[in-house]
Formats: structure tokens, sequence, C-alpha cells
């Protein structure tokens, strides 16, 4: 989402290489890297907190400090323990996150490679006060630029209509008997309606390959939802648990819940990348969709296209399961029943169980108790 | 302001003179200590600041807040249930709440994205599909449609949805806190969707939220020309951020995900989009493999507030207020009975304030503790005459996999110093 981080990079590469051992070709390669956190950090001019803190000032700046941001209490009390982030500390961290910081939140495994480390701090130093500094008040003259870019293709097509919509009506609007609203344009109704329905009403054009979703998943999906979709922490397993919907802890995923692929489509297609929504384009998503089915075994061919043709043809096993509300049809509602009101049940009443033996009221609880059963 | 507390001070210490004076018992100022009553309550007996000191001017609260004794009643999370605040629930502060509106600061969050910061006047609202001509409103489009208010709750099918397996939570704010009930203000979704003209084949409204999860629910046509709003409005005021500024549906009695916040298009199509709130989550798995889906409506349920576990008995043995909500989404509740005795024997609480359907009841029993274990239980029955069940009961049809839909018994444990849990019974 964020422009700023390659309109800044033209103004100090230059400073970057003759001030310090972090050349122009570091800075680049981190922004590549850097595309793996971005689903869940920001950085750059007018960055705020996602998922994670944004990392703007990040070099020198106090562990668990940002404003705003709910940390972990393990990454306030490294930060409160004198963790302050400098080029060593965030190589540490970004080698093994539960390693340097146990109990972080971040869900990230950790960068193997040296060499995506060096690189990812050079980016992510390109953003702290030092660089800014050196960079001379560049990145202030980019600013103008940056608000003409700042207006998304498809949010507001036609500004000066629809402002005049705002102000006060004389002439009636389009509505059949209040005469209220304006008729809707093509362009807008394609740019918010991108529902797809179990039919196929609504899908795109567009195709996309097990391998290609296999690429695009490890880049913007695994760092929460895990490398086969068996997720990392509270975050929605995406992969097995077929055959466990009688099991005393059930797993629901695509492959053994889910009764549709469409709603996949339609809801990475509208939410996904958590932080980082409607980033993806339409063959990307056919490419993740067809991944999911992959790690689901519903197709077992890294070739396999998924496509707006072959779409409506995959059907998942768990649609037949699905029926329809009838709980007015269980034993206790009933109706025209008197409820009992003296000597219902024989005996006095026992404790079978008390909440007090879980302790997960939080209040007492530690964050990282998981008890049985949670929302989703 | 140094002025006043440095004469704050003085007082003070005048008034432990003159109580040094007339007796040490006094310095204690306990309310239980009987020699310091024989000289009378210090609160009374002396002159306090308050009395004397005039306070903040006008200007000084200009949008006012709980007094400063109230600052422990607020929303809480529970950190173990998901991965982040950004997609979480925090839980209405029941236990603290009084008749049947809840305040706004205080109705509890569900976010899936976080809360979205809308200016009204970059807010639309779209009608397209199935209609004569898709049309976009303005916020002062939406406003000139003809208006209503209309008090109802709003209730999470999650809530209690930790509690399948067993007593977990400590607290009616975790356990029942997923609720709240305001009266909201907007207009009529039928005047909406009339205004577009939904074509013959028209049965069901795709409702979808413009924050960064884009929110999505199928509702069925006949509910949606039925009783469904389109709200910029609750208690009085805009709605709050967290709730959907600067509008968000309404959908009595239904449950909560379907009551889509930051409302920015409806979509009228001819059948249900199998949207992932509606098809991954809010089903019910039942213990034989099979799934509900579509189960709309929040069904007969009540918990008694106070006494509670995070508000136990302190006043010992003697006249006991009973404190407890109840509501259905069937309508209105006809009766609430209350146990002391863990379901044996069943007395008929009083409920007080207005009963409107599909919001919250209030209720009172009252009756004289003799300072032995005791187990509290509220009992709902609907106007439609739907019993609230047990959970075993619901478990023995359900099994305990369904996450929504708990709307069984509560049962609250007192001990004999009024200490308060939440346990299961036999």
């Amino acid at each position: 989402m964020s422009r700023f981080p390659e309109l800044l990079l033209g103004g100090i590469a230059a400073l970057l290489l003759a001030s310090s051992s972090v050349s122009a070709a570091d800075v680049a390669a981190g922004e590549k890297a850097f595309g793996r956190c971005k689903a869940c950090h920001a950085v750059g001019e007018g960055a705020s907190n996602r998922v994670g803190p944004h990392l703007n000032e990040l070099i020198g700046r106090e562990a668990g400090t940002v404003d705003g941001y709910s940390y972990s209490a393990a990454m306030t009390q490294a930060g409160e323990g004198g963790l302050v982030w400098d080029e060593a500390s965030l190589k540490d961290f970004l080698a093994n996150p539960k390693g340097l910081v146990k109990g972080t939140k971040m869900a990230f495994a950790g960068l193997k490679k040296d060499q995506d480390l060096e690189n990812v701090i050079a980016y992510l130093a390109t953003f702290s006060a030092e660089a800014e500094k050196k960079a001379d008040g560049e990145p202030k003259q980019e600013e103008p630029e940056k608000k003409a870019e700042a207006a998304p293709a498809g949010q507001a097509p036609e500004p000066t209509a629809t402002a005049s919509a705002a102000s006060p009506a004389q002439e009636p609007g389009a509505g059949a008997h209040f005469k209220l609203g304006r008729e809707a344009t093509e362009a807008e109704v394609a740019a918010w309606d991108i529902d797809v329905r179990p039919d196929g009403l609504g899908l795109p054009e567009g195709r996309g390959t097990v391998a290609q979703g296999q690429e695009l998943y490890d880049e913007n999906c695994a760092s929460c939802h895990g490398d086969f979709g068996e997720a990392i922490g509270r975050w929605p397993v995406l992969a097995g648990g077929q055959g466990t919907l009688t099991d005393e802890r059930p797993e629901k995923t695509v492959g053994s819940y889910w009764p549709y692929l469409s709603t996949v489509y339609d809801y990475v297609r509208r939410a996904m990348p958590f932080g980082n929504a409607r980033s993806l384009s339409d063959d990307d998503v056919y490419a993740l969709t067809a991944y999911i089915l992959y790690l689901n075994d519903v197709v077992d061919d890294e070739d396999f296209e998924l496509s707006k043709d072959n779409f409506a043809s995959i059907k998942l096993s768990n649609e037949d399961n699905f029926i329809d509300d009838d709980r007015d049809s269980e034993p206790h509602y009933a109706r025209d029943i008197e409820p009992c009101m003296t000597d219902c049940i024989p005996g006095k009443a026992e404790i079978k169980m008390h909440a007090a033996v879980l302790d997960v009221t939080p209040e007492n609880a530690g964050d990282d108790d998981a008890p049985a059963g949670g929302i989703d | 302001m140094d002025d006043l507390k440095a004469a704050a001070t003085a007082a003070t210490r005048r008034g432990f003179l003159k109580t040094g004076l007339l007796g040490g018992a006094a310095l204690a100022g306990s309310l239980a200590s009987g020699r310091a009553m024989a000289e009378g309550d210090p609160v009374i007996t002396e002159i306090q600041d308050w009395n004397r000191y005039p306070g903040d001017g006008v200007d000084a609260r200009p949008y006012g807040q709980p007094s400063q004794f109230e600052s422990h009643v607020v929303r809480k999370n529970v950190p173990w249930l998901t991965s982040d605040t950004i997609s979480s629930i925090n839980f209405t502060p029941l236990h603290e709440l009084e008749g049947i509106i809840t305040p706004n600061g205080l109705c509890f969050e569900r976010h899936h994205a976080g809360i979205a910061e809308i200016d009204p006047a970059n807010h639309r609202l779209m009608i397209n599909g199935l209609v004569d001509k898709p049309l976009v409103f303005t916020m002062a489009d939406l406003k000139r449609f003809p208006r209503e208010n209309r008090v109802y709750f709003l209730e999470c099918a999650a809530n209690t949805g930790m509690e399948w397996r067993g007593s977990q939570l400590n607290g009616c704010q975790y356990t029942h806190g997923m609720i709240h009930c305001v009266m909201y203000t907007g207009v009529r979704l039928k005047h909406i969707l009339e205004e577009a003209g939904v074509k013959a084949a028209g049965s069901w409204v795709l409702a979808e939220g413009a924050d960064a999860s884009a929110m999505t629910r199928s509702i069925p046509m006949e509910k949606a020309l039925d009783d469904c709003m389109v709200a910029f409005a609750m208690n009085g005021e805009a709605l709050r951020p967290e709730q959907g500024y600067p509008i968000r549906l309404v959908v009595p009695g239904w449950e909560g995900n379907m009551w889509v916040k930051w409302l920015r298009r409806l979509e009228v199509g001819d059948q249900p989009w199998q949207q992932r709130e509606e098809t991954s989550k809010y089903t019910d798995l039942l213990a034989s493999g099979k799934a509900r889906r579509f189960t709309w409506k929040m069904d007969v349920k009540s918990v008694i507030t106070s006494p509670s576990p995070q508000v136990p008995i302190v006043h010992g043995k003697g006249r006991t207020l009973v404190s407890g909500l109840a509501w259905s989404g069937s309508g209105t509740i006809k009766r609430v009975d209350v146990s002391i005795d863990g379901g044996r024997n069943w007395h008929a609480a009083r409920i007080d304030g207005p009963s409107l359907p599909m919001a919250l009841h209030r209720f009172y029993y009252e009756f004289d503790w003799d300072g032995s274990e005791i187990f509290l239980q509220s009992r709902a029955i609907d106007e439609s005459g739907f019993v609230q069940p047990t959970k075993d009961q619901l478990r023995a049809v359900r099994g305990e996999n369904s996450i929504y839909h708990n709307n069984g018994i509560q049962t609250w444990h007192v001990n004999k110093d009024g200490g308060v849990e939440n346990v299961e019974i036999s």
C-alpha cells in the first residue's frame, strides 16, 4: 500500500552508498524481502499499526513502545528490560522472533538467510530518523507527488459528481417513491460488487495455477496460516481436518468443513491478506484458491489451473452435510409445556464443574492459556 | 486549582484534629465500628470537601464522562480467544449495569478488521443487483427517509459459546456480555429497497460493510422487508465508530453478525451468497457431523447479573436483591423464574421497566438470604411460549461443538461468604 518507500529510495540511495556499509542494492533487495512482512506491518509516510506495529523510526526505538499498538506482555517487558531495536537486535529477532522474545505475538517464523536479514534491516533503516536526517528534507519535497498518487482508482470515480450529490439537491433524485438518491454508474457497481456465489455468478475473468498460488501463499499468507495451512497461534486453520467433524475436537477447514469453493475466492478477494485487503489481482486469487485446494488434497497436480471456466465444476466434500435450522423441533422447545415450579429435580444440587478449576478468566489468566472452547 | 487543593488539605487536617479530640475510634471512619457510630458517621458529622468547595464549571466537561469512582465499569477483552485485538471481541460489563439500555460506550465490540473510521461526507450506500434501478445514497439522502426509533437487543451468536463444554469464565461479563440493547434511530430497510424497486425474483439481500473485512451476510427478503432498519443513531446520538458509524444494519432478534456495520452496499439476488460468515462461521456443528446453517434467530435466554462472580454478596445474610436480564428473538418476555436451589424450586420474578419485543427485559427477585450456600438460576419464557432450556438439554441434542446459540440456564454458586462462582450442577 505504501508508495512512500519507492519515492524515498531515490532521494537517499546516493547518500547511503556514500555514508555507510549499506549499499543501495541491499535496500532494494530488502524492500523485496519486506514483501513477506507487508501483510502485517506498514512502513513509510502515513504508516499506521496493522496486525503488527508500524515500523517507522524503528532503529533506536525501545521495544514495545509504539503508541496505540497492543503488544504482547512479553514484548512490553522486553522493552522495559532494555531491548532497543538496532541492527544487531533486529537481526536476532527477525532470525527467530520467539527465540529472542518468548511470547511475542508476531507469528512469523523468521528469515532464514543472513543476506535477507541484512537487506530487510537496511531497508527499514531508511525509515528511521538518522537516514531521514541525512536525506536532508528530501522526503518532504516528495509529498505533493505522493498526494497526487494517493487517490486510488475506483474509490471515487467522479469526485465532482459525488460532491454535488452530497450538497442539497435541487432536482428530485432517482428513487421510485421518495425521489431520493441517484442512479449508480456501471463503474461504481463494478468497483464494489465483487461477491461470488456458489453457482459462479460474480466470478471475474482470470486463471491461476497451484504453483503460482504457492508462491503467493508463502509471501502473503503463511505468516499467519502456516506453511501448510496448519495455522500459527489462533489464526484460522485452512487445511486438513478431514474426518474430524464428529471428533471431540473437530478441525473445521476449507477441506473438512466449508461447503463451497466460491466462499474461498470471495473471501480472499474481499478481505485477504489480513491488513492489506484488496491488494491481490483476480488471477492471484484464482492461484491462491487453487493452492488451498491443493493443500486440502482436492487437487493433486501442481500444474492444475483454476479459472472462471472450471470453477463451478469443483465441489467440496462437506456440502451435503449442511442442514436447515430445525431448532424449533428440539424437545425442550415443545410449546405449551408449563415449566415445573416445585420439586423439579430430586436431591440437593451438587457441583459438577467449577469455572475456577480452569482459571481462564482474564484477570487470572496467563497470555498463553488456550482453553477448551474459543470463539472464531 | 492549587489554592483550592491547599485549602482542601487544610480542611482535612482540621477535620483530623477535630476527630482526634473527639476520640480515636472515630478515626477508623468505619460504618461497621460501633463506637464510631456512637459518635456518628464522619461523612455525616464532618463537613466534606465537596460540601464546601465548588467543583468544575460547565466548560470543564463538554462531553461528560462517568464518575471517577466508576472507572472499573469498562468493556473487557479475553486475550486467549483470538489472535489479535483487530479481529476480536470485548464484553459488556452487564454486572454493573441497570435497566434495559446499554450506555453507548459500554456496548460490546466485535470487529473483523478493526474499527473503520469513516467521514460521513465520504460514505455512500449503494443498492444493486435485482432492482429496477441501482441507486447510490449519501448520508443526507438517507436522513430524508421516514424515520423510526426502536429499542432492540443485539446478541452475538457466540455469546456464552465458551461454556459449551462446561464452566469456563467467572463473570457474567464474560459468559453473557456479547449483548447490548440500545434505542436505534434510522430508516426502514424496506423504504430503501423500494426506492430502488426490487424485481420479482429478488428473494435475498446481501449486506456489505465498508471496513477492511468488507463484512457480508445474506438476509432473506422477507426479513429485510419486515423490520430491518438502517440506523444512524443509538441512544440519541450518532452511532459510535465501533458500532458502525455512520450507518449499520439493524436485524431485530437475529444474530449480531448480520447487523453489518459501516454498511455500504445492499445487493438483491435470488439465492444466498454463502459468504464466509454464513458457511465456515455462524453455522452450528452437531454431534452427528451435520451442521445447521442460517440459524438466524436468537433464542429465549436470561442471566442473573447480580449477584454474579464479579459482584459477590458483601452485605451478609438478610435482604438480598437478585437482578437480571432476559431476552428473546421471538418477541417479548412473558415471565422469568428465579431459583435459589439450583432449579429444584422456582419463583416468578418481577419484570420491571418497559417490555418491548426483541429488547432486553430487566427482572428482580428479592429474598431473605439465610447465609447458607445457594445456587442461583434464572429461566425465561417468551411470548411465543419458548422456555429457556438447561445447558444439558442443549448438549443432549446438539453435542458440545456448536459454538453458537448457547442459551442454556446459567448457574451461579453463592458460598457462605457471599462469594459467587460459575458452576455446572447435577
